[in-house]
Order: C-alpha cells, then structure tokens, then sequence
C-alpha cells in the first residue's frame, strides 16, 4: 500500500498509468466495440473525422473505419511490445547470470557474443531477420527481442557479479547446491530488480520499432498496426492529415505512457531500498 | 584420528601488483569432537583458511586430509556429496541466507540435496531440527528476515547440523551477536559437540570467547601461525607479541590475571 501510494505521488507516473490504463482497455475492448474485421470495407473513402458519428474518427483511404483500426492496433502494439520485452529480458537476463556465474571462458564468450548484438544497430538487425524470415507477429517479436536483450544481460552479469560475493551464495555451495541451482535459484531472482527496472524503456522502443517495421511494410499483413497507418496515410498526406495523425498522437502516448509509468515503478521501488 | 588435517596450506593474492601471501606454509590437525581456535587480528588470514578448507577458494599449495582422505583431489559431483561431511556458519547470519528465503526452505535445501529424507518426510525432520537447536517448530513458515538475529544464528546452526557433519566451521559464528544471546549459542554448540561428537573449526578475534569453547588455540599472524596450544595455557600466557597484544585488547582477561597476582 506504502508503494502504492508513493508510486501515485508524482504527476507524472499518474499520467503514465492512466495512459496505460485506457490503452489496455482499449486492447481489450477492441473486438467487442469493433466485432467487424477492422481490414473490411466500413463507409465511403476519405471520410474526414467527426463528420459521422457512426465512423467518428473517418475513413482511410480504403473506406476503413479509422477508429477501429487504432483500437486495434493498439492490440498489436501492446502485444509485440510486451512479449518482445518479457523475450528480451528473458533471454538477457539468462545469458547474464550465466556469464556472471560461470566467469572464466563461458563469460568471455557470452559476453563477445554480446557486444557482437550490440554493435550492430538493432533496427537494422530487426530489419535484416524480418526480410530474410518473412514478416509475421512472432517473427516481428523474436526481431525486435534479437537487439534488446544485451542491455539486460550486462545489467544482470553486474548484478550477478555482485551478489556472487555474498556469504549466502558461498552458504548454497557449502551445502552442496548444484551450481545451475545456485545460479537460476539463489542468484538469478535477487539480481532481477535492476533488470526489471529496465523494462520500461524496452517496452516504449519495441513499440517503436514494431511501428517503424509496419511503416516500411515488414509488419504482419494480416493484423492492423500503427506503423501501418501511418504509412497508408502517407500517400494523401496533404488531402487526408489526419490518416497519418491519429496513430502519430496514438503511438506518442503510448510510448509515453509506458515511460512514465516504468519511471513511476523504479522510483518507488528506489526509494524503498534506500531506506530500508 | 584426526578429522581434518592441514598441512604447508599458502594461499597468495596480488595487492597492487605485488604478490602478497595470506595464508603462508600453515598447518594444523582437529581431532574428534575437538575445537580448534583460530585467533588472530584482522587480515591475518583466518577467514581465508576457513574459505581454503571448505574449498569455497582454492590453496596455492598445501594438503588438506578430510576424514582421512584427501579432500582437494574432489571435483564436481563428488566433492558436493562429501560437503555433507563439512559444513560452516558465518558471521552475519542475515547476510549468510537467500534474502528471499523462509526458515523452511533454508533447511529443506541440505535434507533434499543429499537425500537425506523424502519430500513426505523433511517437514518433520525440518521440525525436528528447529527444536534441537532451541526453536519454536512453528518458526519454519516464517521469512529469514522476520526473525532475530539469535533465532536466525539458531537455524544456521540447524542448516549446518542437518546433514550430520563431523566438522562445522564457525567464522566468527557469535560476534554479530549481543552478549546475552553470545552465550546462548555458545551453550548449543558445546551440546551439540558433546551428544553429536562434531569437531569445530573456530575462528574468532575475541579471547574470551575461545577460553570458553577451545581446548586447543592458533595464533595467527600475517598469514603464519606465531603460537599454538592449549587454549587455556596460551591464554593465561602468551609467548608471541601478536598473542599478548590479543590478550591485553581483552579486558576481562587483563583483569582476571591481575585478579590472580
């Protein structure tokens, strides 16, 4: 409750949950309030916004419902942004505990092979893996998971490093522990915090890249995204703005949104640490 | 027979490029049920010793002989089997436990590693545990962090117990403790070494506390023994300066030799 309570203190961590909130409510509430397919034909082409109330926010260029397709698109951002971060820290955080426990030849592999991920840019990693394995939505995550998860893994060989010092992990050996036990039981949940605390902004940049993908046309045909509408609505960008400004506005919340929140998370967690 | 048996142990570490050697050519023997004191100022390599002999870091050269075998030719599975044998209670027992743990799981993990007793039977061994080293059994559902230091030195001392070792080493096993409490748990391990025949390794920088467990004492000094003996002996008086300078930053004992003049 104390957390609670401190996390909702700022203005700022309270407009990042409440940005949160009403995107997961419209994530769930899209194929109940728009039970149609959001791809299929809804009214006249071009329709602009608030001209009629049965298709409040227009029509693209298709005669798409424009609302519905944001609402679900939001489904799409939210699910490739969180499972490529829960992937990403997933695999980060593994491969740093590993490296962090083991040391000795096992570390230095892991972690070349991770500065190998981190020099090459992870955008065009996730270009590159989506043109050769063809776009869909897991091929999408798995892409965007491939360049996010060196970040987590050297906070979690840090954080391991550190923890291996303590007298309960030399405890764990004394008493026989296998060392992948010491490693995923004893080791692995208390270096989590700081890796966590990291997954505010891997949420906020694959949202970005999965849009930026949609945008050149590597995002999951069959699924409507952000990226996606704002590509489409490119083409009449003078006549039609607001094709391309609505997922804009809808995609800078968002990634907002996730920010502040994670922001929100980490202080307060921060400052309970600190005073305990 | 001894249980455990040193010989010629080095250990060297790098302290700003220059090789510097904290624990230099020592040797000693602990025989059953025996306490051996290791005493000695900061930095002079008792905590390394105990972290050679439980093979937690590995010597440079030397021999340690463990119940009759040579205990640093063991590797991998073997040797975590034979850590059944051996066991250790730190210094901060808060700092000895999986934050995250519960007094349950901390002696559950020893049972279930060497398959002592089966998963239907480790809750009552578990209990059983817990009462033999003055616990409440209730005390199993609770967090590490919810019980008092006492209690929490108690249950390491449980842990260390659970696999019926022949030797614990205690790394200044009571000093984080108030004096009250120091001489609770003290109480528990001579019991202990009586009715089980468990030998200690005990290290420790306050005299007074060895005088009152050890029968037999080593005074280190920057790595090297300067003086071994019989505890009370040494005590009463020290031929090192090391050992005296250790007897005369102990009140009590100044005390009582003045007492005795």
């Amino acid at each position: 409750m104390r957390q609670l309570r401190r996390f909702f203190r700022t203005p700022e961590t309270v407009a990042g949950a409440a940005i949160l909130v009403l995107l997961v409510a419209m994530a769930l509430a899209a194929p109940l309030l728009f039970p149609r397919d959001p791809q299929a034909i809804a009214g006249p082409a071009l329709l602009p916004p608030f001209q009629d109330w049965s298709l409040p926010l227009g029509t693209d260029r298709l005669g798409r419902d424009v609302l519905a397709e944001l609402f679900h698109g939001a489904r799409t951002s939210l699910a490739v942004g969180l499972a490529a971060a829960a992937a990403a820290l997933l695999i980060g955080a593994a491969v740093g505990t590993l490296a962090g426990f083991a040391g000795g030849v096992i570390d230095e592999v892991l972690m070349r092979v991770t500065d190998a991920f981190q020099t090459v840019p992870s955008f065009l990693l996730a270009l590159a893996f989506v043109s050769i394995v063809g776009p869909s939505l897991g091929v999408v995550v798995a892409a965007i998971a491939l360049g996010a998860w060196t970040g987590p893994a050297r906070v979690a060989r840090a954080e391991v490093l550190s923890i291996c010092e303590r007298d309960y992990v030399a405890g764990a050996r004394v008493i026989g522990m296998h060392p992948l036990e010491i490693a995923f039981r004893e080791v692995l949940p208390n270096a989590l915090p700081p890796v966590l605390a990291l997954s505010s902004v891997i949420v906020a940049a694959a949202i970005l890249t999965e849009a930026a993908l949609s945008f050149l046309g590597l995002g999951d045909p069959n699924r409507v995204t952000w990226g996606d509408m704002i590509a489409e609505g490119r083409a009449v960008l003078r006549t039609a703005p607001y094709l391309s400004i609505f997922p804009g506005i809808a995609l800078v919340l968002t990634v907002l949104g996730v920010y502040l929140a994670g922001e929100g998370v980490v202080e307060s967690t921060a400052v309970r640490r600190s005073l305990s | 027979m001894s249980v455990l048996a040193v010989s010629n142990l080095s250990k060297r570490y790098r302290r700003g490029g220059k090789p510097f050697a904290a624990v230099d050519d020592v040797s000693f023997e602990i025989g059953l049920a025996e306490t051996l004191a290791l005493a000695g100022p900061s930095g002079s390599g008792k905590s390394t010793i105990a972290r050679l002999v439980l093979r937690l870091i590995e010597p440079d050269a030397g021999r340690i002989e463990f119940e009759g075998a040579d205990f640093l030719s063991l590797s991998g599975g073997a040797l975590r089997a034979r850590r059944a044998r051996l066991q250790m209670v730190f210094q901060d027992p808060l700092a000895a436990f999986n934050p995250r743990a519960t007094v349950a799981r901390v002696l559950d993990d020893p049972l279930r590693i060497h398959g002592i007793a089966s998963r239907a039977e480790r809750p009552r061994r578990i209990a059983a545990l817990l009462e033999r080293v003055g616990l409440d059994a209730g005390l199993a559902g609770r967090a590490i962090h919810e019980i008092s230091g006492g209690q929490r030195q108690r249950v390491a001392i449980a842990r260390a117990i659970a696999t019926r070792p022949s030797l614990i080493v205690l790394d200044e096993a009571v000093s984080a403790l108030d004096v009250s409490v120091r001489g609770q748990i003290l109480e528990l391990l001579l019991d202990l070494q009586r009715q089980e025949r468990i030998a200690y390794l005990f290290i420790s920088h306050d005299l007074g506390v060895i005088r009152a467990v050890a029968h037999r004492v080593v005074i280190l000094d920057a790595g090297r023994i300067v003086e071994s003996g019989d505890a009370r002996t040494v005590i009463a008086s020290p031929q090192s300066a090391i050992g005296k300078a250790l007897v005369a930053a102990t009140p009590k004992l100044v005390r009582t030799s003045q007492d005795a003049a």
